[in-house]
């Protein structure tokens, strides 16, 4: 038995030894750690070490199972939240950002990296083939939509994918075992007025009789026509023929896609397109609308929309974003991106001539040759 | 007028006792109402100094944060080695024969006297606690144990104390039952004034009567539900008989929370065992601690002193504080790395537990005021070298600061510049690597957890049946509870506490509930 315990406590020298060491850690990785969360990377490329600066993209999607693509490359992480994409160590350059899923449209933009700053983007990609939900005047028993018609259900929407299962009967004397649908009556409300004139051509009407408005209607249709329409301190509105989204908001909300950032090494058209630059361009020298500073940043007050040189006959923003536009053009229903770096993207959302389009808080409304549906924008991966 | 004469000469200041600005007078008063406020500005500065700066000097910010991430883990480094070398000091020393130790040195005429004060607490946790002195391996005809009832808590509590004397008396060699009356000025109402009641009161009737030396006398002041292991006294008076400064030493044991751990909840067992490892991280720093809790001391050191205190809240660290002034800061901790056990604090309901938890360390963490008090008195007593009244204040200081500040700091203003940040902030990658930064930091921190949970189930009492196996389990990944504890336990009750003596809302004494099943 030892006269004493074998395990004495912690000597003060050695606890200052300790200390030190610990210091010293502290020291050597702060630098090293700051160096890295502000961007600075080293290479070890052709037997060299360097530190190099790079930057970052941060893109958000709409759809949850999408693939990221940086350069040709998968992107498979980080990730921060599902639907948001958080890339780094990206050299400073243009790099190709691609968006997609098989059964989805892809979206494209080529964004510019400066080191240390980290470029945002909202990519959405749209169902390749137009998914609907058809709203029918009858039920059957089980829901199911019922069409009086002869032909097959699956020549109803030869254009388009519904997950409904159609009920067809081949005499309308059959009503009498059908339940009527009470949204069928809601939404033909909808389109109670109708017309398959072109916006800018009712425009031109309605300033004939000096009517003009300056707020959107909750619910807006191709025949309850609104020259305007806003949604935040953006407004969708017509100019000498054209559709722009104008920024009415203080200059330090601005959002990002409005903006440019100079650079020494290259110039806003290798950057962010020349149509970009043409637009700063105009408005540097613009007295009515100006550009908007903001610190580095140079802010156009507006962007112009690709209406792919066709006439608009309906407009609104996609429901639940200020980001992008529902556009009805001569051939059909898109989505376009307000954001013009690089370029629009623009998806086809349905196609057809002769349409007619209303909104109702979240969702689609179309109206072609006597048959109404609800546009599907979110669907599940295949 | 209180006989002085015995008192050391720094302790018969007339404001050697002082609790609050309110006793005193001009500009010692202004002085240490500057002192009670200090804490608590600091604290609150600091938190609303990071919102500011997250605002206004987002980068700034963003390198603070960082910086504090990576301190953070050093420091998590630095504890858990303290920890761990404690860990196996305590382990040693649990299986070491003390009573053979000690066999070598002369010591039958050393007295242990054991002063329990107590409130209303059942009867159980007497018999536990007196059940638990029973077992000890010191000679039971040396013990001097001292009940110290209260007359506010009512005949009951003072009849059960008398019926725990007819039981228990005849076992040890003095057995005294104190009432602590409730009407003396000056006072506060609490352990601290007990205690200084029932010190007065053995001396009178026990010590004295007996004509017993103080010198001979080692008092363990213990909470009532305190549980010594057999060989508590022996390690005791081994280490007092070795010590280099005996009589200017207080001996400060590991308080385990275990009585009751098998029945008390998660939440519980994990602010329980957090505070045992703060006490042996403590027990591996003397220099920088207090007592905490049932601790002991000589009872020649206490008569010098005058007992202590029974004005204050914290008066188990304020009793060293008052020997470190008294004695011209020539006064130290031995720690022992010996256990005690004590009760987790839990009651009936999970929502109990919550309060009494909070209200425990909030009473703990008033212990801020004795920083007050050191620091005015470190301007009076020049007898203490300067070097060491500078590093004291510091240390302190920095501990109460760092309690409330740090967790709050690590997990929930760490991440105000990504929200509170400028524009130009938000675009750089510094924006979007700062809350992996500081996450993947964090982890690494909680890493220490891991030390954490291996310790505490090695701490832990053997499963009593009716247990499963399965609570081993909930028991090694309840630690992850501890990001929220610390704020909810530590971090809110400190500022909570820091904002009263601040205010001049001094708190009382609150008596944490003992229960066992």
């Amino acid at each position: 038995m030892p006269e004493e315990p074998q395990i004495i406590g912690l000597s003060k020298g050695h606890r200052l030894q300790f200390f030190w060491l610990l210091v010293v850690v502290f020291l050597v990785s702060l630098p090293v750690l700051i160096f890295y969360t502000t961007g600075y990377r080293l290479t070890f490329e052709n037997d060299q070490t360097t530190i190099v600066t790079t930057g970052g993209v941060y893109v958000t999607t709409n759809d949850l199972e999408v693939d990221v693509y940086l350069d040709e490359e998968k992107v498979e992480k980080p990730r921060l939240f599902r639907s948001a994409y958080y890339i780094q160590n990206i050299e400073t350059g243009i790099h190709r950002l691609v968006v997609q899923r098989p059964d989805l449209q892809t979206w494209v933009k080529e964004l510019p990296v400066d080191p240390h700053i980290v470029i945002e983007a909202s990519a959405f990609n749209m169902p390749a083939v137009p998914h609907i939900r058809p709203i029918t005047e009858y039920l059957d028993g089980s829901g199911r939509p019922v069409y009086f018609t002869l032909a097959s259900s699956s020549s109803l929407f030869p254009q388009a994918t519904t997950t409904v299962l159609i009920v067809t009967a081949t005499s309308t004397s059959a009503r009498v075992f059908y339940d009527l649908n009470e949204e069928f009556i809601f939404v033909q409300s909808l389109f109670s007025t109708s017309s398959s004139e072109s916006v800018f051509d009712r425009l031109r009407d309605q300033m004939e009789r000096f009517r003009f408005s300056t707020t959107s209607a909750t619910v807006s249709t191709t025949t309850d026509f609104e020259p305007v329409v806003e949604n935040g301190n953006i407004r969708i509105e017509e100019q000498a023929g054209e559709l722009y989204a104008v920024w009415y908001g203080p200059a330090q909300s601005i959002p990002y896609y409005f903006c440019v950032t100079e650079r020494s090494s290259s110039s806003i058209a290798e950057r962010y397109g020349t149509h970009v630059a043409a637009a700063i361009e105009k408005h540097t020298v613009s007295t009515t609308s100006p550009l908007l500073t903001n610190q580095d940043r140079l802010c156009r007050p507006e962007i112009k929309l690709d209406r792919k040189r066709m006439d608009v006959y309906f407009y609104d923003f996609f429901p639940g974003t200020a980001d992008l536009v529902l556009l009805q053009l001569e051939d059909g229903l898109y989505v376009t991106e307000i954001d013009d770096r690089s370029w629009q993207n623009t998806q086809l959302l349905y196609p057809g001539a002769n349409l007619q389009v209303a909104l109702d808080s979240n969702s689609i409304f179309v109206k072609e040759q006597n048959r109404y549906f609800e546009i599907i924008t979110e669907i599940e991966p295949n | 007028m209180e006989e002085q004469s015995h008192l050391l000469p720094y302790a018969r200041r007339a404001d050697f006792k002082v609790a609050r600005a309110t006793e005193l007078s001009g500009k010692d008063r202004r002085f240490f109402r500057f002192l009670e406020i200090a804490p608590g500005a600091l604290s609150w500065l600091i938190l609303i100094g990071i919102i500011l700066a997250s605002i206004y000097a987002s980068f700034w910010a963003a390198y603070f944060i960082i910086a504090f991430s990576v301190y953070w883990v050093l420091k998590t480094v630095f504890l858990s080695y303290h920890v761990r070398h404690n860990w196996k000091r305590l382990k040693h020393h649990m299986e070491l024969d003390w009573e053979q130790l000690v066999a070598r040195f002369q010591y039958d005429h050393f007295y242990q006297l054991v002063v329990f004060p107590f409130y209303n607490e059942p009867k159980e946790v007497l018999e536990g606690t007196l059940e638990g002195l029973k077992e000890s391996k010191y000679n039971p005809k040396r013990l001097i144990v001292v009940l110290a009832a209260e007359e506010r808590a009512g005949e009951g509590a003072v009849e059960m104390a008398k019926e725990m004397q007819e039981r228990y008396g005849s076992y040890f060699g003095h057995f005294l039952v104190t009432i602590h009356p409730d009407d003396i000025a000056g006072e506060i109402a609490g352990k601290g004034s007990n205690t200084h009641w029932a010190l007065h009161q053995v001396k009178e009737l026990v010590i004295d009567k007996h004509g017993i030396k103080y010198q001979d006398i080692l008092t363990s002041i213990f909470d009532v539900d305190t549980i010594i292991y057999p060989d508590y006294f022996n390690c005791l008076i081994w280490h007092f008989l070795t010590t280099e400064k005996p009589y200017k030493s207080a001996f400060q044991p590991v308080p385990l929370f275990t009585n009751n751990l098998w029945e008390a909840p998660a939440l519980s067992r994990v602010m329980a065992m957090s505070s045992t490892f703060w006490q042996m991280i403590m027990q591996e720093r003397p220099d920088r601690s207090a007592t905490f809790s049932s601790h002991s001391v000589s009872f020649q050191a206490l008569y010098e002193i005058g007992y202590g205190q029974p004005n204050v809240v914290s008066e188990d660290s304020r009793i060293y504080w008052n020997l470190l002034l008294a004695n011209n800061g020539d006064f130290d901790i031995v720690p022992l790395s010996y256990p005690i056990a004590m009760d987790a604090t839990v009651a009936p309901t999970i929502w109990g537990t919550v309060k009494n938890i909070y209200k425990q360390h909030r009473r703990w963490t008033y212990g801020v005021e004795n920083w007050c008090y050191i620091m005015y008195h470190f301007t009076k007593n020049k007898a203490i070298p300067l070097k060491k009244r500078l590093v004291i204040g510091f240390l302190q200081g920095e501990g109460y600061s760092s309690l409330v500040t740090n967790p709050i700091m690590l997990f929930i203003l760490g991440w105000a510049p990504i929200f509170l940040g400028t524009r130009e902030f938000h675009e750089t990658v510094l924006s979007y690597e700062l809350p992996i930064m500081v996450r993947n930091l964090l982890i690494i921190a909680m890493l220490g957890l891991v030390v954490s949970s291996i310790i505490s189930l090695s701490l832990t009492p053997p499963r009593p049946d009716g247990h499963s196996r399965f609570r081993y389990v909930v028991m090694a990944v309840q630690w992850i509870m501890v990001p929220v504890t610390m704020i909810v336990f530590s971090a809110i009750p400190g500022l909570d506490a820091q904002t009263r003596l601040m205010l001049g809302r001094y708190m009382g004494f609150w008596v944490t509930p003992k229960r066992i099943k």
